[in-house]
């Protein structure tokens, strides 16, 4: 079937916006993150330090040696998790900030098989992977339902669970999961079958705590960015963050699709607990996440939540935290102030309208170009 | 169940609750502001912490506890006006810049105390001193209440004093309607000559001062010292007690207070045999079935009621 030259025309427009915008955005991005290095290079020098020697510290540091490259990766699987398992909601327009009590589920659940449920070798590491995300799409459910048939606010509801699931966790750890007879409070170890491979045992080249749960967090962006651009459900997702009244419009339910966004994110960041239990620390460990669940919400904005670009993100997010710790061991500026760059990525990237402004008045201006174009055929 | 009994009757347990819930009720009255000035403020967490570091850290080198609160009272409002700023003049997500806001805190006032004093737990190197207490001539001899009242804090008279404060701006002053206008339908608001952008600000800027004051209770009400994220999620906590209260003054003054009373006895059992950490997520999960009820009921009756800013 031949197309007509409308049609042909229609679609060279559609992809020339689309590549426009993409340059777009890729430039805005850069941009952004290179405003938030010169912003912290500036205050490192406004109080009184060499901001020189800290940068190169923060910018090569991580790949001096092969076990700071572990460290990296391994902490860049679990924030990019993170960060995807909040890119999902956020593509429909739902603010979930509950990743923490997600992970610490995962966490939890993936530790118990692991500690306690003798399995056959390859089920001994997948079998925990699974509840992991189970456990971590339930807690997820919770908020989505909430949203979805109630109309409740979900950063509360997120909020609230966080706060349960962090005490539930440390109760636990505390107490009924803590290994007997040791002082310190940890749990035992998983069973050696469970754990992740670490990359050392493949390649030979010691790379600390980084394991295959690397792959399995790139496999992961892969399927997320093959459901949303290419599956049904990833379709109403989007339409339901573009434009809610559209979508019910155009037929799609609605809750249905906020309540899917909320369980699949839920569930990759179960992943992201099941990495640390079984790829990082071997075992469950207070407060196993740190600040990691909210840096993962800086990676998913940074990213403008699209999950192969969040791996880019995460990755980059990962090599300034590694960076960080170096520079504070190397000179005398300290690690947080990664994370004052961080807040004015953030702050930077949601101050949405300088940018939208000159995107809008460059499209305005092509629109007009096309339609002057289009009357002289017209005319002719 | 005796021995919970005996706690819970204490007037030292009463002085407890009254101290814990300090911050929740200030930080909740600040978040109540702002959500109904129609900008969610996010960012209390930030501004408490902000606050609390700026309060220690003015306080120790000044050597004048007052200028400390002042700095830590500045600081917060500012960030209430960025807020304000980011979300009016550059059309940010008022929860992401609130995000952002928060890690920025965070960062900042970990990198100052790191660099000003070499120190990465906080300002305990240093001399702050602490806000005064209001003794009240007499109240010793009142029974049970006396004890508890007599050695609280200014700042924890000021916090319940916010109450009936937020409650007669809103209901019984020209600003406090504005602002409730303002909130509900920008546009109605505007189009009879109200200054919408202006008035955001104003709320933003109490929303900010009113946290500050919870921040600078916490470094200097009762210890003399930042430590790092000493807010631990109380910001949270105290937005969770604005929806929970209805956004209302007296509803958000009670979830506020019952947050407290909650946190307090999570302590106090800790003495006896019962898990503190399962104790203290109590009120949490009354927060999530209120929430749920909350939202249950209004879906049944329809619109109505003031419809918070973030949904």
């Amino acid at each position: 079937m031949t197309s007509t030259l409308v049609e042909t025309e229609d679609r060279r427009e559609y992809r020339e916006t689309r590549r426009r915008g993409l340059a777009v955005d890729l430039g805005t991005t850069l941009a952004t993150v290179l405003a938030a290095l010169v912003i912290g290079f500036l205050v490192i020098l406004a109080t009184g330090k060499d901001p020189v020697r800290a940068y190169e510290a923060l910018l090569t540091g991580p790949l001096e040696r092969s076990f700071r490259v572990g460290r990296w990766l391994e902490d860049a699987t679990t924030l990019t998790l993170l960060g995807l398992s909040v890119a999902i909601p956020f593509r429909a327009r739902q603010i979930s900030l509950g990743a923490e009590s997600q992970l610490y589920a995962g966490a939890l659940a993936a530790a118990t098989v692991a500690i306690f449920l003798p399995l056959p070798s390859v089920a001994a590491v997948v079998v925990p992977l699974v509840a992991a995300a189970a456990a971590g799409a339930g807690m997820g459910f919770v908020p989505g339902a909430m949203k979805a048939r109630l109309g409740a606010n979900e950063i509360v509801a997120t909020l609230m669970l966080n706060a349960i699931v962090v005490r539930v966790y440390d109760y636990l750890v505390n107490g009924p999961l803590k290994q007997p007879g040791s002082t310190a409070v940890h749990s035992e170890r998983i069973q050696p079958d469970s754990a992740l491979t670490p990359l050392t045992d493949w390649l030979g080249i010691p790379f600390g705590r980084a394991n295959i749960g690397l792959g399995l967090m790139l496999l992961t962006a892969v399927a997320l960015w093959l459901l949303l651009t290419r599956t049904p459900l990833g379709y109403r997702i989007r339409m339901t963050g573009a434009n809610p009244d559209f979508a019910e419009y155009g037929g799609i339910r609605v809750p249905r699709a906020i309540e899917w966004s909320f369980v699949i994110g839920g569930a990759v960041a179960g992943l992201a607990g099941a990495h640390l239990v079984q790829g990082v620390y071997g075992r469950l460990e207070p407060g196993l996440a740190g600040s990691l669940a909210f840096e993962g919400i800086v990676v998913a904005l940074l990213a403008r939540n699209n999950p192969l670009v969040v791996v880019i993100a995460g990755l980059f997010y990962s090599y300034l935290r590694a960076g960080g710790d170096i520079m504070e061991q190397q000179t005398d500026v300290g690690t947080e102030i990664v994370v004052v760059i961080q807040a004015v990525i953030v702050l930077l990237v949601t101050a949405q309208a300088l940018p939208d402004l000159l995107k809008r008045r460059i499209t305005r201006r092509q629109v007009a170009r096309k339609q002057g174009a289009r009357k002289q055929v017209g005319a002719r | 169940m005796s021995s919970v009994l005996d706690v819970v009757l204490s007037s030292a347990f009463l002085a407890a609750v009254l101290r814990v819930a300090t911050p929740y009720l200030l930080a909740a009255f600040g978040g109540l502001v702002a959500e109904r000035a129609g900008i969610s403020n996010i960012a209390l967490e930030g501004q408490m912490l902000a606050a609390a570091c700026t309060g220690a850290l003015v306080a120790g080198y000044s050597g004048s506890v007052a200028l400390g609160a002042l700095g830590g009272l500045t600081v917060a409002t500012l960030l209430g006006l960025l807020l304000a700023a980011l979300r009016l003049e550059l059309g940010a997500d008022a929860i992401i810049a609130g995000i952002g806001l928060n890690l920025l805190a965070s960062g900042a006032t970990a990198y100052a105390v790191y660099t000003l004093l070499d120190d990465k737990g906080g300002t305990s190197g240093l001399r702050s001193g602490t806000l005064p207490t209001v003794p009240l001539p007499g109240i010793e001899s009142v029974p049970v209440l006396g004890d508890a009242l007599s050695g609280q804090n200014l700042v924890t008279w000021l916090a319940f004093l916010a109450a009936p404060f937020v409650a007669w701006l809103f209901y019984r002053t020209r600003f406090g309607f504005h602002l409730r206008a303002v909130g509900e339908k920008p546009d109605a608001a505007a189009s009879v000559g109200i200054p919408v952008r202006r008035v955001q600000y104003a709320g933003l800027a109490l929303s900010g001062a009113l946290a500050g004051l919870a921040g600078v209770f916490l470094s200097m009400g009762h210890v003399s010292f930042f430590v790092r994220d000493m807010t631990a999620g109380r910001g949270f906590i105290a937005l969770a007690a604005v929806f929970l209260g209805g956004l209302r003054p007296w509803g958000v003054f009670l979830a506020a207070l019952g947050f407290g009373a909650a946190e307090a006895l999570a302590v106090q059992l800790g003495t006896l045999d019962v898990p503190p950490q399962l104790v203290s997520t109590i009120p949490y999960a009354m927060t999530l079935l209120a929430l749920a009820l909350y939202a249950w009921r209004r879906k049944r009756r329809g619109t109505g009621e003031p419809v918070p800013a973030s949904l």
